[in-house]
């Protein structure tokens, strides 16, 4: 068989998959006219709702990756042994059903949770507050962002950085000069997958931070409230969540591909050896 | 680990349309219930699902093996969830027998668009304010509400949300305004039906929630009187699914709910008797 018939056949297979992602969308779509957008994006729950979004995720990755980068390098130098241990309990959320993520974090923080009576003695009663909208966001969205970065850094030679350290760098400066820039497209793109998957976030917050108008009722909550008394607004708000989400989906895949490609066209400086991947 | 499986129960179940799907997904604790319970001679019986507002869940659990042992040839599967949510899901097409909502009104309109039909009123119910074990914010009577330092209500498309408003504002009217204000500023969170509203001060993260009385019952919980002048007095109503395979499987569960059986366990459970 010649190879475009393997190719054609390869395209064909590959296909329902594609649709399978795309239907849906189109479906969102071809369900609400620009005239429904406009209604949806002028709806009174959708500007709070929009902003809460922005700025609890905005937040949370800013902790996540000042916690997690941390995490990610510790785990690409651990030895094998413990890196999975440390692997396996950060994919927990990734296993973990949200609503279960929810009761957990009520159990651990709420009135009479694990560190709930502490925190509540402090005035820092977490469920009900934006806070907590922020934390379930940070724990959901922590194994896309810890797994991504460990995998980056680990691509990282180990030679580059002792090579650093002979030329009189100290470990701190080895870290941001030499392995952050190398790491920098992987880090970046798990950022995006993290951000992502903190935006959509549903069950947790629903359970955790409950559901109040500008507090704790972000997009996806503001989507399934819309749903109980105006199916037309819900779609609206969804579809403009999509858009939302595309819209900053993309950058994400091409900021990674540009932050390659500069690093190879300027060669000399930390340029990774031939055939490691950036 | 578990597998995940496409139906838990049998085979067969996996006929809703997609939105119906989702939304059972979402709904978490008050999904679709009900794959145990004789499964010998399963093939020669047919399943009647009965889709319910989330404060029935006792009652109607309580009506099911009665019901089944007089109706062997059916399989009753219950659904909870806030009456708004299930009524969507019926527009939606969802393959629901019978729909027992909180509100007639929600019923009536199901009616009206030809998609719910015998529609009848069979029972009553008042609304009350539920507190935590101790009584932390020492709420005596519906005046003290403002006392807690978080209150949590239904969502204003849910029938108890609604009601619950409705008596907030003739509290306004009596206790003077600032009152519902008050209340309003305690509010922490709307929740998408009663039970969950209920879920929050049972585990303690609310100083008091505005539910129906007879969820107070079911969860053993401390229970603070509305005054009769503020109280509603919701309708509970039930019909007939347009479009449900057999129309007589939900009649017949319509009949037993209106029974002198199914009243006495109605009234077991705290629900007041239907107005004649």
């Amino acid at each position: 068989m010649s190879t475009h018939a393997y190719q054609w056949r390869g395209a064909a297979a590959a296909f329902p998959m594609l649709a399978l992602l795309a239907l849906p969308v189109v479906g969102l779509a071809t369900a609400s006219s620009p005239s429904d957008l406009a209604a949806g994006v002028r709806d009174p729950s959708f500007a709070p709702a929009l902003w809460l979004s922005t700025w609890t995720t905005a937040a949370s990755l800013l902790l996540l990756t000042a916690a997690g980068t941390p995490l990610a390098w510790w785990m690409a130098r651990a030895s094998d042994g413990r890196a999975r241990v440390a692997a396996t309990v950060v994919d927990l959320p990734v296993v973990l059903p949200p609503a279960v993520l929810g009761i957990a974090l009520l159990e651990t923080f709420g009135r009479q949770g694990l560190l709930g009576p502490a925190l509540d003695a402090a005035n820092l009663g977490l469920p009900f507050s934006s806070g907590a909208v922020v934390l379930a966001q940070v724990v959901v969205s922590a194994p896309f962002y810890v797994q991504g970065a460990a995998a980056a850094f680990k691509r990282v030679d180990p030679e580059l950085l002792i090579v650093a350290r002979t030329l009189g760098r100290g470990p701190k400066a080895a870290f941001f000069r030499v392995a952050v820039p190398l790491a920098l497209p992987g880090l970046v793109a798990s950022a995006g997958l993290a951000w992502a998957r903190a935006l959509g976030e549903f069950g947790a917050t629903l359970l955790f931070a409950g559901n109040f108008p500008g507090a704790t009722r972000t997009l996806p909550l503001a989507i399934y409230t819309a749903l109980e008394s105006s199916p037309q607004a819900a779609t609206a708000l969804a579809l403009a969540l999509a858009f939302a989400g595309a819209g900053l989906l993309l950058p994400l895949r091409v900021i990674p591909a540009f932050l390659g490609r500069r690093r190879r066209r300027a060669p000399g400086r930390w340029s990774a050896p031939p055939g490691s991947p950036a | 680990m578990t597998t995940l499986q496409a139906s838990p129960c049998r085979p067969g179940r996996s006929a809703a349309p997609p939105l119906f799907v989702a939304l059972a997904l979402v709904a978490g604790p008050f999904a679709s219930e009900g794959c145990g319970g004789g499964d010998e001679g399963a093939s020669a019986r047919r399943t009647l699902h009965v889709f319910a507002a989330s404060s029935l869940t006792e009652a109607f659990r309580d009506m099911e093996g009665p019901f089944e042992q007089r109706h062997p040839d059916l399989d009753v599967v219950l659904s909870f969830a806030g009456s708004q949510v299930l009524g969507l899901q019926i527009r939606q097409g969802a393959p629901a027998g019978a729909f027992a909502s909180a509100d007639v009104r929600l019923l009536d309109s199901l009616a009206r668009a030809r998609i719910a039909s015998e529609v009848q009123v069979f029972a009553q119910n008042e609304l009350a304010i539920v507190v935590p074990e101790g009584n932390p914010a020492g709420i005596e009577s519906f005046a003290e509400l403002p006392r807690a330092r978080r209150i949590v209500v239904a969502t204003a498309a849910t029938p108890a949300g609604a009601y619950a408003r409705l008596a907030l504002a003739r509290a306004d009217a009596r206790f003077g305004p600032g009152f519902r204000d008050a209340v309003k500023s305690r509010i922490a969170s709307e929740e998408h039906n009663v039970r969950l509203v209920r879920a929050k001060v049972a585990a303690g993260e609310a100083d008091a929630a505005i539910v129906y009385r007879t969820d107070g019952i079911a969860a053993g919980l401390e229970i603070v009187p509305v005054p009769p002048v503020l109280n509603v007095r919701p309708e509970y109503a039930i019909g007939v699914v347009a479009g449900a395979p057999d129309p007589t499987a939900g009649e017949r569960w319509i009949a037993f709910v209106r029974s002198a059986e199914g009243r006495r366990i109605l009234a077991d459970r705290g629900f007041l008797p239907r107005p004649s």
